[in-house]
């Protein structure tokens, strides 16, 4: 497994929310944990967005995975950099999107999915939810 | 030895008073909210004490930005019994704040599809990375309270509530 770019968004001098991006063969996994809670992530995440910008098109994706299991909390300002960074992985791929997420956690159950755009009949149809429950 | 179903049926209330405002420096929402989220946590279901996170969060965040007048206060009220959650968070406001707040909650209440609502609102606001607006339509969609404000000059009351039937 190969770690294509992480981002982080640091607070009082601690981590409180990153986001991997691992490559797997043909499976392109990003991952999600920790809180977003500060009014700009973007300054914190735009680098990040960059670097997945320009490094998943030169990869072979058949297969995206997100996993928002570790994703504790979100705020209203932290929902557009979800989508961005969900909505470009998509756009530049075309296989089935798994997406992992808590089944108790009111946002991954309410929001989420208006975040992944899967109401556009194309998501929709590469998209599968898998329920997990918070340990 | 105490049941689940025992332990949620604790009543719990929490009262904030903070002034003046223009101390708030740190993410007083995030303080705030973490800590109910433990506090209720310890006696109820996560998915109880999560939505206390949210609305915490939320409320307290645009109270805080929101008020007019630093050297004025915050107050954030927490009720939780076996059957009903309710926060209420007070703070400044002029009256044309008040009607904005109010019309914003007649709108949420009146909404035939929360959902629609919620979805319409965050694409409207995507563009230009606006959050303003949305925690209290999310607060609905998203977490199922009833909302209402009320003034009590120059005080502005926001409050919510959820039955936990179901929940607990």
């Amino acid at each position: 497994m190969k770690v294509l770019a992480f981002g982080e968004i640091m607070d009082g001098g601690n981590s409180v929310f990153s986001s991997v991006a691992k490559v797997d063969a043909d499976l392109l996994i990003v991952s999600f944990g920790g809180s977003i809670r500060i009014d700009n992530p973007y300054k914190h995440l735009e680098q990040y967005l960059l670097e997945l910008d320009q490094l998943i098109p030169q990869e072979k994706i058949g297969r995206i995975e997100f996993d928002f299991k570790e994703l504790d909390f979100c705020n209203s300002n932290g929902f557009y950099i979800i989508m961005d960074i969900t909505e470009m992985i998509i756009d530049a791929t075309k296989g089935p999107i798994t997406v992992k997420r808590l089944k108790d956690d009111d946002w991954q159950q309410e929001t989420l999915p208006i975040l992944l755009n899967v109401d556009e009949p194309e998501i929709e149809a590469r998209t599968t939810f898998e329920e997990f429950t918070a340990i | 030895m105490i049941t689940q179903e025992e332990l949620a049926t604790t009543n719990i209330s929490m009262r904030y008073d903070l002034s003046p405002i223009r101390n708030i420096i740190g993410d007083l929402s995030g303080l705030l909210g973490n800590f109910s989220d433990e506090l209720i946590g310890a006696f109820y279901p996560k998915t109880v004490s999560k939505k206390a996170n949210i609305v915490i969060t939320e409320l307290v965040n645009n109270a805080v930005v929101n008020s007019p007048d630093s050297d004025s206060k915050i107050t954030l009220e927490i009720m939780v019994k076996k059957d009903l959650l309710r926060i209420s968070v007070t703070n400044a406001a002029n009256r044309s704040q008040y009607k904005r707040v109010r019309d914003h909650i007649r709108m949420i209440n009146t909404a035939s599809d929360l959902r629609k609502l919620l979805a319409d609102t965050i694409r409207e606001r995507r563009k230009d990375r606006l959050g303003g607006g949305l925690g209290l339509i999310r607060l609905a969609a998203e977490n199922k309270f009833t909302l209402s404000a009320r003034y009590r000059a120059p005080y502005l009351i926001v409050d919510s509530q959820i039955g936990l039937g179901g929940l607990s």
